[in-house]
């Protein structure tokens, strides 16, 4: 009898434990304060220059929304592991940062939810970014920036060896024969064997479209002309020993800048903040000058560029939509994380680029107007472009055989059919249906 | 959970050093060397404690002596009990775990964007990871990585044993402090020490290199073995350095009084009498680095991530689950890799034990027969 109270009362304990933690754990969808007029606290994970600032800015404009910025790894170097395992683990923060690439991969694993975004918000992005979020007939992310690419050179250095800079790819090449020339130790840019996505972003420019959705079948295509004469020059600029080949960002590269020894990078609009802050003892020595091009016609790709996507647990949804739009299309949005100093992102929101613009100090380009030169360069952002859902697979499996280019042990064109074989592998052992 | 995995490889027990590629000595070794130990305690110690044995009658015991039997028995549970809980959640557990993951894969449909279903792929991971070149590379590798480095860390371990131990070494404690002193260094950051060394540009080493004329890239494809053996070396040579010299320590004194006395020199000394002696060290070493060997991960992950060098994301078995997982966001197929991996680890280990134990038996019956002829 005794024993029978005991274990009854043991019950009664264990079930109205579960209950407090169910109730605690199921919050409310809305964005509006809780109940007892505390705000909503969300969770964001991040790591753009900037960011902070724009976290700080927001929760000093309004009392509804609490944000909490978490500073994670970026996205390639981790940052996106732990996304990934968090949401996996069931302790994703609400929003997220992920860039357009690997967009996708996200979306796949069933990590994200459809965000459903107002057509008016729709309305104020650059058309390719939008198309870049919308995965199946459904909203996955805010487009933040967009990234069109853009060819950052040394303007004193390029005066005095007499270089021209140069408007087609063909231009280029002479360009970068001609500062070797000039120094023996001096490169016009460097090849990233660590980042494929520069590399992706070339063949973007040049025409080729990897990941082609048809029906429900996924059209992997690398051995196409754009991108056999994109391989085929960066081979030859390697195997010439026109650039370097050194590791996005590493010291190695920073150290080439300083000493000189690199008078060129090829890289896109969120690049002109990256510069400033890697190098400011070179203030006012460098310019911006549009992509290269095929034709002498502007043409760009898009490398990188940020989305804010919400994780698929997150109870706040709406707050996180709230406050990623805010951060996107808002003209405090862009004015707090530019106004930072350290940040060039170039907004998808098209209204907003003179407050971009104003909020950036170019003095670093000797007051170059170096936003309106990323607006014509975004314009001409190739559509039709899509990252497939295996960004992932196929990005690393570039990234290592890129790294045994230096030495002639592999080509850029079998880096990328190595590419194209695990994308092609990896997406028929997920069970989807694959040509190519 | 592949290092949890891996880790769990049955070790012969005994005092053998934990020979740990991640730079974290101890207690893998000497964990998967207790379950024995402990196991037998039990057997031995607390034979009426078994619930199989029948109780028995409360007469035919005398009083004090069963209380004392049961308070012994509750006295090894209360023990024994950290281990079994510990061994049952860090190593029973993920094991399972990884084998139940490694069942499933996840499918999706249309183009993808449905987000995934979780099905039963049986052995599916399996012949996925066999079937992939880059998992059996990695074996390769680490087989190449065995053969240059286990014979440089051999000969490189006896020869600084031997110095220490000669009667000419001076300065002994300070040489074993400072040649040991590497390994204090957790892998992680050995590797970071390195890759800054390894760097063009930035390194001091590369650069008195290239101004004694030799031009070598530690982050080519050539260089990747090269440049994980050489950090592998860093930390470990002192270590099992200190072991021979602890060896070498042990050897009767009289033994090598006698060899003088017979008129051998230092140099005879040392490779007729001192190496002879201390083999079983030797064996044990070499054996205990093929093991670890298999778990080789932090240092080539670290030249993977954020140098320009050719080591591949997938460049040991380790590497690749780890990839698979976090890259690829398969757990299933690094689940698999994982056990595949554990396995090997297990069948080497075995192996190893049972040639270790064949050995001895084999030189004891030698010692024997000779004691018998004399």
């Amino acid at each position: 009898m005794n024993r029978c109270r005991n274990r009854s009362t043991t019950a009664i304990a264990a079930t109205v434990t579960a209950l407090a933690v169910l109730t605690a754990c199921g919050g409310g969808e809305d964005s509006a304060p809780e109940a007892d007029g505390k705000p909503v606290t969300i969770t964001f994970w991040g790591w753009a220059k900037g960011t902070k600032e724009t976290v700080d800015a927001f929760n000093a404009a309004q009392k509804d929304i609490r944000v909490k910025f978490e500073e994670i790894p970026a996205g390639g170097a981790g940052g996106y592991a732990k996304i990934s395992n968090a949401v996996k683990a069931g302790n994703a923060p609400d929003l997220v940062s992920i860039e357009y690439p690997s967009l996708p991969e996200f979306v796949s694993q069933g990590a994200l939810k459809d965000i459903r975004l107002p057509e008016e918000v729709k309305g104020k992005l650059l058309p390719q970014a939008v198309e870049l979020t919308t995965l199946g007939g459904k909203n996955w992310a805010v487009p933040f920036d967009a990234a069109p690419q853009a060819f950052y050179y040394r303007k004193d250095l390029f005066a005095k060896y007499g270089v021209e800079v140069p408007k087609t790819w063909d231009e280029f090449r002479a360009a970068a024969e001609k500062v070797r020339k000039a120094d023996a130790k001096a490169r016009i840019a460097t090849f990233f064997p660590d980042d494929p996505t520069t590399f992706e972003a070339m063949v973007w420019q040049a025409g080729a479209q990897w990941f082609k959705a048809e029906g429900d079948t996924w059209k992997i295509d690398t051995t196409d002309a754009a991108t056999e004469k994109v391989t085929g020059y960066w081979q030859d600029l390697l195997d010439k020993d026109l650039v370097h080949n050194d590791v996005s960002f590493s010291p190695e590269w920073t150290g080439s800048l300083k000493n000189d020894s690199t008078i060129g990078y090829l890289g896109a609009s969120w690049g002109a903040g990256v510069l400033k802050g890697t190098l400011p003892e070179q203030s006012g020595k460098w310019a911006v000058a549009p992509m290269p091009s095929w034709d002498g016609k502007p043409a760009s790709g898009m490398l990188g560029g940020s989305t804010f996507a919400v994780t698929k647990d997150s109870g706040h949804a709406e707050a996180a939509v709230e406050f990623a739009t805010w951060m996107a299309t808002t003209e405090q949005g862009v004015k707090a994380r530019i106004g930072s100093g350290t940040s060039s992102a170039f907004p998808a929101a098209t209204e907003l680029r003179p407050v971009a613009k104003a909020a950036f100090d170019a003095g670093y380009y000797g007051g170059q107007d170096i936003y309106r030169l990323f607006d014509e360069a975004g314009t001409s952002i190739r559509g039709g472009w899509a990252w497939g859902p295996t960004t992932g697979t196929t990005n690393t499996t570039i990234k290592d055989q890129l790294g045994k280019v230096s030495d002639g042990s592999t080509t850029i064109a079998d880096a990328v059919r190595a590419g194209h074989e695990a994308t092609v592998a990896e997406l028929r052992k997920r069970g989807l249906k694959v040509e190519g | 959970m592949t290092d949890r995995v891996t880790a769990g490889r049955p070790g012969p027990g005994g005092p053998a050093p934990g020979h740990r590629e991640d730079g974290r000595p101890g207690p893998g070794g000497t964990a998967a060397g207790h379950p024995g130990t402990a196991r037998s305690t039990t057997g031995h110690r607390t034979p009426s404690g078994s619930p199989a044995a029948p109780a028995p009658s409360p007469a035919a015991v005398r009083p004090g002596g069963r209380s004392g039997a049961r308070a012994r028995a509750g006295a090894a549970a209360l023990l024994l009990a950290p281990f079994f809980v510990l061994f049952a959640v860090v190593m029973v557990l993920p094991i399972g775990y990884a084998l139940w993951l490694s069942l499933f894969t996840e499918k999706q449909s249309g183009l993808g964007f449905g987000g995934t279903e979780t099905v039963f792929s049986g052995l599916g991971n399996y012949t996925a990871a066999l079937g992939d070149a880059a998992f059996r590379e990695g074996f390769l590798v680490l087989l190449g990585y065995c053969l240059v480095y286990i014979p440089l860390l051999l000969a490189g371990g006896l020869g600084l044993a031997l110095l220490l131990d000669s009667a000419l070494a001076r300065a002994r404690r300070f040489f074993q402090l400072a040649l040991f002193l590497p390994h204090a260094v957790p892998g992680i950051i050995a590797a970071l020490i390195w890759v800054y060394l390894y760097t063009p540009q930035l390194s001091p080493v590369v650069k008195a290199m290239e101004a004694g004329g030799i031009g070598f890239d530690f982050f080519s494809p050539s260089g990747a073995l090269p440049s994980v053996v050489n950090i592998a070396l860093w930390e470990w040579l002192g270590y099992n350095m200190v072991i021979f010299y602890a060896a070498l320590q042990a050897i009767d004194r009289s033994v090598l009084e006698a060899a003088t006395v017979d008129g051998a020199g230092a140099w005879r000394t040392a490779f007729s009498i001192k190496l002879p002696l201390i083999r079983a060290s030797v064996v044990m070493v070499a054996l205990f680095t093929v093991i670890g060997s298999l778990q080789l991960f932090t240092e080539p992950l670290i030249l993977n991530k954020g140098t320009g060098s050719a080591v591949t994301s997938t460049w040991t078995p380790n590497m690749y689950a780890y990839t698979a997982a976090f890259d690829r966001n398969d757990y299933g197929l690094a689940a698999a890799a994982s056990v595949l991996l554990a396995l090997t680890a297990a069948l080497l280990s075995f192996a190893v034990t049972r040639l270790a134990g064949n050995r001895e038996k084999k030189s004891k019956e030698r010692k024997a027969r000779k004691e018998r002829t004399a």
